[in-house]
């Protein structure tokens, strides 16, 4: 069984986490620059604002019904989802953080520990919770294609408190039977115009498409979606393609590793292949975070856990590039002394390359820097992985961007911690 | 001696129990002058306040004080706090929580159904918190920075 813990509204939960004022108010988070809608709460929901609609279209609601607008903050988002993310780690040995704000974790043979499968969600929600203030829900099923439709479904039903297991093929028809393809994951647009036109609405009717159908117009990805709502384990997530939001890569490693050196090596190189999956997909991040921490579980020896993020000038799917930010991130958190068991880095804001929007930005990217990371990706195709790699360079932080409603970093700067009475 | 005991509070000797890690430093905190400094070639690594102050880092979170409502338990105006979300705010501990929207930071007391809020400031009255009410409670104090004046 798989499951998938997902943060609800994470953004705005985020915030609200250090400003319970704000809990039952609409509430909107904007992306890079103050442009558009990237995260809402339930309450701005039913305003009808829509996600990735331009601030500008909503000066109107803004100030008619005081919906409370701040900017991304990803020192606070990123340092939120670490807490969230290690706190469900308390609870099983395997999990897979996928964006900021979901993780997969592999849920078999935990039920005997925790009563079921259920009990055991409901426990991490509760922990969760009290830890963090954030409200998370969590779907657990046969695969991954599975448990993210139980998260659905535990989001979309507030009877079942966050909490949904589809652990029964009977349970599991029934629920896909009500389930749009559209709202599948891996079904874009296009593949829901197609569907449709077809007279296949749901996702039981997908299910039972011939296969050699789905092989034709849906390619082998399609089939494998197939298979996973059949209950048939396809993916798994080093081939997984790129989530919308957000690319994290950060295995453990395989011994202690203490210099930083080491380190920036092992930067460099998730970087790398971090970039690599960005332009295979035809994508570009524009904020990136760098995260370093001591294995938490070992009883001797002292801790370190640290993350920061940075903000780039403008989207960019070069290792060169990012390398250039994240390096000295990676300087600013790492102290020595200890032994470090994983770095690893998360990509976010992630957008088309190429994208229409990126022409508003003054600082545009290097195109011969895009034509490079071209050639060197073909000649690591053709002559094997890494062969080309790159040196670590300083950066230029002469930039800046607007932020005109930043949310304070509550837990990762000291002037803005919370005050008591 | 029995002085000296009971100047080691509860909660220290849970911490040394744990027994986590570089319990010698710790020790070697209530040395006092004149004792024989044998154990100085035990400490091989420098001592890092997150270990004695920090129990659960995912849940632990940094408050500033502003007033002077817990001056009795030694919490000033500029003081921080330390405060761990994972520990139970049982009888008498001194917690952070949420009332209406606002942080606060208070004794706690459970009378039946009831939660009473205690400020250790004779100016401030309980505050009583009915079922239904919008409360919760934030964390556990576990520490109070305190600069001296």
């Amino acid at each position: 069984m798989v499951g998938i813990g997902d943060c609800n509204n994470f953004y705005v939960s985020c915030i609200r986490s250090f400003n319970p004022k704000l809990i039952g108010q609409p509430v909107i988070v904007l992306s890079n620059n103050d442009k558009c809608v990237v995260a809402r709460s339930n309450e701005a929901k039913a305003l009808g604002i829509r996600m990735g609609q331009p601030l500008f279209q909503l000066k109107r609601k803004v100030s008619d019904y005081n919906v409370q607008v701040f900017s991304s903050n990803y020192e606070l988002f990123g340092d939120m989802s670490r807490r969230v993310f290690n706190t469900i780690g308390r609870f099983m040995e395997h999990t897979f953080p996928y964006s900021i704000d979901e993780l997969f974790f592999s849920a078999s043979g935990y039920e005997s520990i925790y009563g079921s499968h259920a009990d055991m969600a409901r426990m991490m929600i509760k922990t969760v919770d009290q830890w963090t203030r954030i409200p998370v829900s969590i779907g657990i099923g046969e695969t991954m294609t599975l448990a993210k439709v139980a998260n659905r479904h535990a989001k979309k039903h507030p009877e079942y408190q966050g909490v949904f297991v589809m652990d029964n093929p009977e349970l599991r028809e029934s629920i896909l039977a009500e389930f749009p393809v559209g709202d599948l994951w891996g079904i874009g647009r296009q593949y829901e115009v197609l569907l449709k036109q077809n007279g296949i609405r749901t996702a039981l009717e997908l299910s039972r498409l011939p296969h050699d159908w789905i092989k034709q117009f849906m390619t082998v990805e399609g089939l494998r979606l197939v298979y996973e709502l059949q209950g048939i384990q396809c993916r798994d997530l080093d081939t997984e393609p790129l989530h919308k939001k957000s690319i994290c890569v950060a295995p453990s490693f395989g011994r202690k590793v203490w210099s930083y050196g080491t380190l920036c090596e092992a930067l460099a190189t998730y970087l790398a292949r971090a970039s690599e999956k960005l332009r295979r997909h035809s994508s570009a991040a524009g904020v990136v975070t760098v995260f370093i921490h001591t294995n938490r579980f070992d009883k001797v020896g002292p801790h370190h856990s640290a993350s920061q993020s940075i903000t780039l000038p403008h989207p960019s799917s070069s290792t060169m590039e990012l390398l250039q930010y994240a390096e000295p991130v990676l300087k600013s958190i790492y102290k020595t002394g200890y032994d470090y068991q994983e770095v690893g880095l998360i990509l976010n804001e992630i957008v088309p390359e190429g994208h229409q929007q990126q022409l508003l930005y003054s600082d545009t990217p290097n195109p011969r820097q895009a034509q490079l990371s071209q050639v060197v990706d073909k000649l690591n195709g053709k002559y094997g992985r890494d062969k080309i790699r790159l040196g670590l360079q300083g950066y230029d932080k002469s930039w800046k961007m607007k932020q005109d409603h930043l949310p304070p970093s509550y837990t990762t700067k000291w002037s803005d911690i919370i005050e008591v009475r | 001696m029995i002085e000296f005991e009971n100047h080691i509070r509860l909660d220290d000797i849970r911490r040394i129990a744990i027994g986590k890690r570089l319990k010698i430093p710790l020790f070697s905190s209530y040395v006092s002058a004149g004792f024989p400094n044998s154990s100085e070639h035990y400490i091989t690594k420098v001592c890092d306040l997150n270990d004695l102050c920090i129990a659960n880092e995912d849940a632990t979170y940094f408050v500033r004080v502003r007033g002077d409502s817990m001056s009795g338990d030694r919490i000033d105006d500029g003081d921080f706090l330390i405060v761990d979300s994972s520990q139970e705010p049982s009888e008498d501990k001194i917690v952070v929580v949420i009332l209406n929207g606002e942080h606060a930071v208070k004794r706690i007391h459970y009378v039946g159904e009831m939660v009473v809020l205690e400020s250790s400031n004779p100016k401030y009255l309980p505050i009583y918190i009915h079922p239904g009410d919008d409360f919760r409670v934030f964390g556990v104090v576990t520490r109070i920075l305190v600069k001296p004046v």
